[in-house]
């Protein structure tokens, strides 16, 4: 029994990260129709701006977790507004170029930080405990921004003049942009909004676990996987992807070993895949 | 008399400038390949570093006499990633570029994947890797950098029973050659030692190792070892580990990377109670002046830690080969190699080994060192002799 909960504040823990990743790259692909392979990249960013800020500037935490978010949506919409926009249209060409962004900020970091893992710790350490059940305060920290985030997101998009934009650019972009909506302004910000997303993860995430340059390739993946298993481009289908994959992974790490407890998530989206390709909330196609 | 002593020192000048000229009239280019990048990233930064040094120590005496040339050495790094793919693209693009000698790779994975490509490319290399097939007679131009843990884990065992009592350890690993073939010889280990051993494996690239943890201490083991887990893993592994309440020691009989671990877990105050197997004998003052002499001839501080300091003997030891040889002719190399005493002017003495385990005895085995971190405190790295075969 204590196994079991421990299992599940593990997962509910891991699916709330998984949730800020899987939002901001469902968003770009759900408005824009772009696979971002940066995606990983931005968190990566996210981590080494805010190690940056608390070590060589020494900015507190919080202030630093802040310019992450502002660092990353500011680069995520300079790269959309010069480069993305260009070619919105061309999925391989947006692919590409995504993919290369990713490669140029792994490098970048690797020359500027080195291959190394930083000693970059969070502000806040212990654990809650009863028994031999415990809750790492640092955990439930990056738990309570998460859902605020999260929170913070569906007002934007569903309370506000730019989130009806934004999700009229992604029902249909014709009508939307023959009723005056702009996409080359809401398509920058949507990919701000998402990077943003991103660069705060990385910034709450990497001094709990690690921050290397190696740290991008396993959450594009994990992105990737949720996304599929949500269904591309939708919020909702995300969010729940998320913490599915979250509790599945905790569940079945604990109780058969961390090898099968990656194959039991691939079989889960492969099985999805063949019975309910369009993924657990996601729509047949897109409309945009 | 001044416009003369003028032209006799400018043609002095010239005169050297054409000496130092013709003494490096050549370039050899060899390869250093590890992962350089990732989790395992020190291990190939490491084999980079010492290759660097070995080459700058023959630079700075006017280059690597090679037959009737005298040649500048140059170094050409390989990112192999710590996979079978990359490490055999690797050997492929340093062919390409004519590169018959190549100091790595690192993991099991890699060594696995250069083999047949190497052999294909009749390229000589060295890997560090603790696979149970690190070399093979197949293969006779692939050397070993060290032994694996058949030959020290029992060592430091018994040593770490010494100072920290055990009945049960459970082993965490990668479920890959590079994780599986070290953490099942060093559980055999432990159960020669009377010690009950369990292995739990992860998929590599895993960044959270929480639902590991829980499942590890359900299992109430005396100890854990992170055996061959990158060090960045292994630093997360054991963070995770002490914020679950784990108070037990920590082992590893696996590849070095004890900075870094402490490092990424948060201090020798997180880590508290740990062994490690040493891959040289830290403690030895002239394996210390390694890093000193890197500087000196490098001009910047070395990357990789002890790994660079075991990894330099093979770098040093195949440019004295190709000076014998008269060639970079891997075969040639490789005989010259063989017929060569195991000898460092840092290391000291060792021995030619790995017919027992392999059935070829082209394996550096070098005195290493046992390291202890006793309540927060390190205690040092004792220093174990190396043994024939």
């Amino acid at each position: 029994m204590e196994q079991f909960l421990q299992a599940g504040i593990i997962g509910v823990s891991l699916g709330a990260q998984y949730a800020l990743l899987a939002l901001g790259f469902t968003l770009i692909f759900g408005i824009l129709g772009v696979v971002n392979f940066s995606h990983g990249g931005f968190y990566m960013l996210g981590g080494y701006v805010a190690f940056a800020c608390v070590e060589h500037l020494g900015l507190p935490y919080p202030l630093a977790v802040l310019a992450a978010i502002l660092v990353t949506a500011a680069l995520g919409w300079v790269f959309e507004l010069l480069l993305i926009e260009r070619l919105v249209d061309d999925h391989l060409a947006t692919l590409m170029l995504t993919l290369g962004l990713y490669l140029v900020m792994s490098t970048v970091m690797l020359q500027v930080f080195g291959p190394l893992a930083m000693d970059f710790r969070f502000p806040v350490t212990g654990a809650l405990r009863a028994g031999p059940i415990y809750a790492p305060l640092e955990n439930l920290i990056v738990l309570a921004i998460c859902l605020m985030a999260i929170l913070g997101l569906w007002l934007v998009l569903f309370r506000t003049d730019l989130g009806r934009g934004l999700r009229a650019l992604a029902d249909d972009r014709q009508v939307a942009m023959a009723q005056g909506l702009r996409p080359r302004i809401l398509f920058p910000a949507a990919f701000a909004l998402a990077t943003g997303l991103a660069g705060l993860t990385g910034a709450l995430v990497t001094p709990i676990l690690s921050l290397s340059p190696g740290v991008a390739d396993p959450v594009l993946a994990t992105s990737f996987l949720t996304v599929i298993l949500g269904g591309l481009g939708s919020l909702g289908g995300a969010a729940l992807a998320a913490f599915i994959v979250g509790i599945v992974e905790a569940y079945t790490s604990v109780y058969f070993g961390g090898s099968i407890g990656a194959l039991v998530l691939f079989v889960l989206v492969l099985l999805l895949l063949v019975f309910r390709p369009q993924g657990l909330l996601g729509r047949e196609a897109r409309g945009a | 008399m001044k416009i003369r002593t003028t032209m006799l020192v400018a043609g002095l000048a010239t005169g050297v400038g054409i000496t130092a000229a013709q003494a490096q009239s050549c370039e050899l280019k060899i390869g250093a390949m590890g992962p350089m990048s990732g989790g395992a990233a020190q291990w190939g930064l490491a084999m980079y570093s010492a290759t660097e040094l070995a080459a700058a120590e023959v630079n700075a005496q006017g280059g690597l006499k090679m037959g009737a040339k005298t040649c500048k050495v140059v170094v050409v790094p390989y990112d192999s990633k710590y996979t079978a793919d990359a490490a055999a693209a690797g050997s492929n693009a340093l062919a390409a570029q004519d590169i018959k000698l190549i100091v790595g790779p690192v993991g099991s994975p890699e060594a696995t994947g250069i083999k047949p490509v190497a052999a294909r490319n009749e390229q000589l290399a060295w890997n560090a890797s603790y696979a149970k097939n690190a070399l093979e007679t197949k293969y006779p131009l692939m050397f070993h950098i060290a032994p694996g843990p058949s030959a020290w884990a029992d060592a430091v065992i018994k040593k770490a029973k010494t100072v920290f009592p055990m009945k049960s350890v459970v082993l965490i690993a990668p479920n890959d050659q590079g994780g599986t073939d070290i953490a099942s010889v060093d559980a055999e280990a432990y159960k020669a030692n009377g010690v009950t051993a369990t292995e739990e494996y992860y998929q590599r690239g895993t960044t959270n190792f929480a639902p590991i943890v829980t499942r590890v201490l359900a299992l109430k083991p005396d100890v854990v070892d992170t055996a061959s887990s990158p060090p960045g893993d292994a630093g997360v592994i054991v963070k995770q580990l002490r914020l679950a309440g784990f108070t037990g020691a920590i082992g590893r009989l696996g590849g070095p990377g004890t900075d870094e671990i402490v490092r990424v877990s948060g201090g020798l105050d997180v880590l508290q109670n740990f062994y490690w197997f040493e891959t040289v004998a830290t403690a030895d003052p002239k394996v210390q002046e390694i890093d000193a002499l890197y500087k000196k001839l490098l001009g910047k501080d070395p990357v990789g830690g002890t790994a660079m300091w075991a990894d330099l003997p093979a770098a040093r030891m195949t440019l004295k080969a190709v000076s014998m040889a008269g060639t970079d002719d891997a075969k040639a190399v490789a005989v010259a190699l063989r017929a060569m005493p195991v000898e460092d002017p840092n290391m000291g003495k060792g021995y030619w080994t790995g017919k027992k385990a392999f059935g070829i005895a082209q394996e550096l085995h070098f005195p290493f060192g046992i390291g202890i971190i006793k309540d927060g405190k390190n205690l040092g790295v004792e220093r174990q002799e190396a043994h024939r075969d």
